[in-house]
């Protein structure tokens, strides 16, 4: 061990972490060693995240040793692990949004004078991206930056503080390929530094492009490390899931039918008025599932809000099952047969505070037997509750406890379930398997699929391409609220939609 | 290598055992810092408590008295208790409480001896709460189309009711003030058509009246359609508008509601005991108060019915304080502690803290539940 | 000139809106730290009676603003331990620290052998800077003549904006008023920023109420600041949420109370103005600024912290 000494930046033995009872963290055993970028493999929630949240110093692990630069040590706080040296790019950013990019790398710097000058901030900001490749304008405010800048933002910030190691928490989540090509090399340039990068995935491919060594976690333990060019893409990928890899896909023989979802020229508005979705059209059938692909922030939320009355559109058409349903509210769409899975199942969707019956029969309530005139009926509540709660296998439930306590894949299954129950017409889903566990992954495929063999017409929004070439049947691309290129599945190629995401446009094919 | 003092963790379902205790230790803790206060200034605790007590519960007119004080504070708890479960931040109680006194005490003079108790009666409490529904609707209708905080609106509101009814009184020769005695400035009597009668010493019927209406407000929120698309969008106004459920529509709704009963709680203080619209005789902080009884009731509009008579007690014990020269603010400071203890004490309610140790204990109790 | 009307006003106005400078300063700290603390009226109640309580006893003024200044800070504690280390609700645990604050600041006015109440103060704040500067027209009686506190009041002022905007803990505070997560991770202790300038603005809404019961009015009197800790928080949005207009929102404010009085010098017709009609200006003020100012999205281009009245869970998961 002695011998290791200098050439290892971080050590973790045994570590432990429960959240709430459940472990995220079991004995979990980790090296680093200086200059080397060294890949964290792990489905989500195989404890990756916690596991670098510990090392910045975000949680405290419950039991285990620590050892930094060859001695225990203890972050307690980012700060503690920002002194030695240790900073985190988070998948959700963590950069305040009102502050200029200057001020964001300032803040909580523990040289910083008690007097602090913008211009000087700013010029220090600037030498730096420079330096690095990695420009950007010091004086910007977060909130006018792309999602790529902010990436480059939090990079800078810990590059500001000269950060020794420096953990990528799923970087490429919300980069186009070529962004991430980019961010590679940035990452190398760091490890030819000296420094030390760990970089947080689950896509093999890019694991084996840009890392020395990896370390594969499965259900909170370590279940293997490698260096990278002795690794077999398939060992890994077995390590990774603990079986063979049989996520559900669709089958290729679709009993498709008539158009049954369309959008006609469809405008709708953004957050601070400017118009988000610019005149995007299609037509989703009968068993199909249309798949609409894009960097976060290209409309898709406008785009779903326009589909289910969240926001009436500017101008065009909505059409459902040869009805214009344009002007039609949330509750008269939701009656026609339009059934909506938001991305985030606790900010919109689900009502976190009350109980899971409750939720379950947030669509359906308005109507007998739920309720009769203007009183509830909470026999029915039960009743659908109990149903669907066996049916769909949704866990861990008990009377009158809000439903924000159960996990993430319960939530989904929940709230999939309510929305299945109303039999729809048309299905819209965004990112609908983010953040759940592969069997959860799996449940929600499996609705998503049963829904297309019901003939129901499926609009997937993702941003997650493996989850969108797995279930659709033709791919969209939407760039800045266009539609800039369309394809069926079989022709779409990450390669492809990474350039049509990117604003490449498609020649020939939009 | 680190070991944390405490790990906090949200508690999915609070006992009911816990549920009940947080609000009587508060009490019980607020008693405490009240007879540390009292002792520091030279006083005898037990002698003031023992005073409370029997002024408050120690003769049927104790009794009485005390019921007529919960009987406003029940109305303006149920106000503050529906309007913050539903993150309306009404804190204006007060002013609809007042503006409720004016239009109930105006409706009973504009109807004057002629007509029956029958028509009068209920013309004046509902005069009432349209009075607080009104002087609500000042700030509601402005949360709900503008965006404007109710907070400041509401509690300004408090202030010019206040002056109004002052003006009333004694800045003008209003229809309010009393013209009988043009020297001494007080509000005109209503007539005793628009009265409700008592039956127990001096207390009224108006009692049983807040208490049935409190459980009304209860119903409402639980039982009816109404009361679960309000239950929706006080837990998550996203989720409301993704339901189709129309949000605006439901703050308007709950905070009329709101100043409608502060508002009621107005007029069976005119048409109980008061029987005119006196400033000297309308107990001022009913709506604060109301805050205080709404949070100690953890917003349950049942709850609110208990939680006032005590309330409802030290205020009523608070004057007679005065004849063992003990200031009447004892009553207000307990009641503030009060608050802060429920307040604090919703923390534990709704988390558990424990010992890193037991983490152990602590899975399996998860894994049995 | 100098004896006009509208002069002898506004000098007044500086006079009236003094302590409310200090408590608006106080909050506008506070609330940039992304804490709405409610309980001014409370802080100020208590500042001002310790205040009192302390130049009675020590005929100092000094040792009163002091003392003002430390009470509402310690005061200001308990809203910070429930709404920061506790996370209850920050709007209930401020209300719950005005009422408590009215009920013990009138408790230990009248409390005791020898209350406090209805005895004049020991030492009064007096004009200084008077005589040949203060003759200067116009500007001369607005610039000098009134008392200490208000040249403190205006270095509170000027230091509270240089504080915000060009010191590294100002920086922190902003950072934790509008996103308490990354201002943690950047390393900013986000409990400690709260805790440090919800304390700060207890003790400027101490020295604010401590400016009433030892200058304004110098006799202790059950709640003797009226409604000045509601009207501050008001203020907070029409200053929006920066210190140098606090400090002309506040002589405005001061302006509006003084209504009253100003009608009586005018005579007839406006001395016949009812005085109850008048003293709702202020707050008739307070509401259509609101109205026009702060409405919806407005509020947040005003400066409001985006984290503001939302609790901050470090370990959410």
């Amino acid at each position: 061990m002695a011998d290791h000494a200098d050439t290892l930046a971080v050590e973790f033995r045994n570590i432990d972490k429960a959240f709430y009872g459940v472990k995220a963290n079991d004995n979990v055993n980790f090296d680093l060693r200086r200059g080397e970028v060294h890949a964290l493999l792990g489905e989500n929630g195989a404890g990756k995240s916690t596991l670098c949240s510990i090392l910045a110093g975000l949680y405290r692990p419950d039991a285990g040793e620590f050892i930094f630069e060859g001695t225990p040590a203890t972050f307690k706080t980012p700060k503690d692990a920002l002194a030695a040296g240790v900073g985190m790019v988070y998948q959700h950013f963590r950069l305040v949004s009102n502050l200029t990019v200057a001020e964001n790398l300032a803040l909580g710097h523990p040289k910083l004078s008690v007097h602090i000058s913008q211009e000087q901030l700013e010029e220090e900001a600037r030498q730096l991206g420079e330096e690095y490749g990695l420009p950007v304008d010091p004086k910007a405010r977060i909130w006018q930056l792309s999602v790529g800048e902010q990436q480059r933002v939090e990079i800078l910030k810990l590059l500001y503080r000269d950060a020794k190691v420096l953990i990528l928490d799923e970087p490429t989540a919300v980069l186009t390929p070529q962004e991430s090509q980019q961010l590679f090399k940035t990452m190398r340039q760091l490890a030819a530094e000296g420094r030390s990068v760990i970089f947080v995935s689950h896509k093999l491919y890019e694991v084996k492009q840009v890392s020395d060594r990896v370390t594969v976690l499965r259900d909170g333990k370590t279940v293997g490390g490698a260096e990278t060019k002795d690794a077999e893409p398939r060992d890994l990928a077995r390590m990774m899931v603990g079986r063979e890899l049989d996520l559900p896909t669709r089958d290729p023989n679709p009993d498709i039918g008539e158009p049954m979802l369309i959008a006609e020229d469809l405008r709708v508005a953004g957050d601070r008025g400017l118009e988000a979705v610019k005149g995007v059209s299609f037509e989703v059938r009968r068993g199909e599932v249309l798949g609409i692909c894009g960097v976060s922030g290209n409309g898709q939320r406008e785009l779903a809000y326009g589909l289910t009355g969240l926001r009436i559109p500017s101008s065009g058409k909505v059409i459902l099952d040869d009805e214009d349903i344009t002007k039609k509210t949330v509750e008269q769409r939701i009656d026609r047969g339009i059934a909506y899975v938001p991305q985030s199942r606790l900010g919109m969707g689900l009502a976190p505070g009350l109980t899971t019956e409750e939720n379950l029969a947030l669509k359906a309530y308005r109507k007998p037997p739920f309720s009769n005139g203007p009183m509830l009926a909470p026999g029915v509540f039960k009743e659908n509750g109990t149903k669907l709660i066996e049916q769909y296998d949704i866990r861990g439930v008990r009377p009158g406890l809000p439903i924000r306590l159960l996990s993430g894949g319960n939530l989904q299954k929940a709230l999939l379930a309510r929305e299945v129950e109303l039999n729809p017409k048309a299905l819209i889903a965004r990112s609908p398997t983010r953040g759940l566990d592969v069997g959860a992954t799996e449940a929600v495929r499996n609705l998503v699929l049963d829904e297309r063999a019901k003939g129901t017409a499926v609009l997937l929004i993702s941003e997650d391409l493996d989850e969108l070439l797995a279930l659709s049947d033709r791919v969209l691309v939407l760039y800045e609220g266009e539609v800039v290129g369309r394809m069926p599945a079989e022709e779409a190629t990450p390669e492809r939609l990474g350039l049509l995401m990117a604003g490449h446009r498609d020649e020939g094919a939009a | 290598m680190t070991t944390r003092r405490f790990i906090v963790e949200p508690r999915g379902l609070a006992s009911t055992g816990l549920i009940l205790a947080v609000p009587l230790l508060s009490v019980l803790l607020a008693v405490i810092v009240g007879a540390i206060f009292l002792a520091l200034t030279g006083n005898s605790p037990g002698e003031v408590y023992v005073k409370m007590l029997d002024v408050s519960f120690g003769s049927s007119r104790g009794i009485s008295e005390t019921l007529i004080s919960a009987t406003p504070l029940i109305l303006t708890g149920v106000a503050a208790a529906v309007a913050f479960k539903m993150l309306v931040w009404n804190i204006g109680a007060e002013g609809q409480f007042l503006m409720g006194a004016i239009f109930a005490a105006g409706m009973g003079i504009w109807l004057g001896d002629g007509s029956p108790a029958a028509v009068a009666l209920p013309l004046v409490i509902i005069a009432g709460a349209i009075g607080g529904a009104f002087w609500a609707s000042i700030s509601a209708v402005p949360k709900v189309y503008l965006g404007t905080n109710e907070i400041i609106t509401t509690l300004m509101l408090n202030f010019i009711a206040l002056n109004f009814m002052n003006y009333l009184i004694f800045g003008s020769s209003s229809p309010w003030r009393d013209p009988l005695v043009p020297q001494f400035p007080s509000g005109r009597p209503i007539p005793d058509s628009g009265r409700i009668p008592e039956f127990f010493n001096r207390l009224d019927y108006g009692f049983i009246v807040a208490c049935l209406l409190a459980i009304l407000a209860w119903f409402l929120i639980s039982k009816t359609r109404w009361g679960f698309e309000v239950r929706v969008v006080g837990d998550s106004a996203n989720t409301a508008r993704y339901a189709g459920i129309g949000v605006p529509q439901k703050i308007l709704g709950v905070f009329l509601m709101s100043g409608a009963f502060a508002g009621l709680a107005g007029s069976l203080y005119v048409a109980g005991p008061v029987g005119a619209l006196d400033p000297r005789s309308l107990d001022l902080g009913l709506g604060f108060t109301g805050i205080i009884v709404a949070a100690l009731a953890r917003l349950n509009p049942v709850a609110v019915i208990p939680v006032a008579i005590l309330m409802g007690a030290l205020n009523n014990a608070g004057p007679a304080l005065q004849s063992i020269q003990v200031p009447a603010a004892t009553v207000t400071m307990l009641q503030g502690a009060i608050l802060i203890f429920a307040v604090a004490g919703e923390f534990f309610i709704r988390n558990r803290v424990r010992r890193p140790e037991k983490r152990l204990e602590a899975l399996e109790e998860v894994s049995a539940a | 000139m100098n004896d006009s009307t509208l002069i002898l006003t506004l000098v007044a106005a500086i006079g009236l809106g003094t302590g409310l400078v200090f408590a608006t300063v106080g909050e506008i700290i506070t609330e940039r730290a992304g804490n709405l603390n409610l309980g001014v009226q409370g802080m100020m109640l208590v500042g001002a009676v310790a205040g009192f309580w302390a130049t009675f006893n020590t005929e100092s003024l000094l040792l009163g603003v002091i003392v003002a200044m430390i009470a509402g800070a310690a005061f200001s504690v308990i809203h910070a331990f429930a709404s920061v280390s506790l996370r209850v609700s920050q709007i209930v645990s401020g209300l719950a620290l005005t009422i408590f604050g009215t009920g013990l600041s009138s408790f230990l006015g009248e409390a005791g052998e020898d209350p406090l109440v209805g005895n004049p103060s020991k030492a009064t704040f007096e004009p200084i800077l008077e005589g040949g500067l203060a003759d200067i027209p116009v500007i001369g009686p607005l610039i000098f003549g009134h008392d200490l506190m208000v040249y403190v009041s205006w270095l509170t002022v000027a230091a509270a904006s240089y504080y915000l905007f060009h010191t590294r803990m100002g920086l922190s505070l902003r950072a934790v008023g509008e996103d308490p997560a990354s201002a943690e991770s950047a390393g900013v202790n986000v409990a400690r920023v709260r805790y440090a300038h919800i304390m700060a603005g207890g003790a400027l809404a101490g020295a604010g109420g401590a400016y009433f019961s030892l200058a304004l009015v110098p006799t202790w009197q059950n709640e003797p600041i009226g409604a000045s800790g509601w009207i501050a928080i008001a203020l907070v949005i029409l200053a929006s949420w920066r210190p140098w207009r606090a400090l002309f929102a506040a002589y405005l404010f001061g302006a509006a109370t003084r209504i009253g009085f100003t009608m009586q010098t005018l005579g007839e017709p406006w001395s016949n103005i009812p005085s109850s009609l008048l003293a709702m200006l202020p707050f008739v003020l307070a509401i259509i600024a609101m109205l026009v100012l702060a409405s919806g999205k407005r509020a947040r281009f005003l400066g409001a912290p985006a984290a503001l009245g939302l609790p901050y869970f470090r370990e959410q998961r």
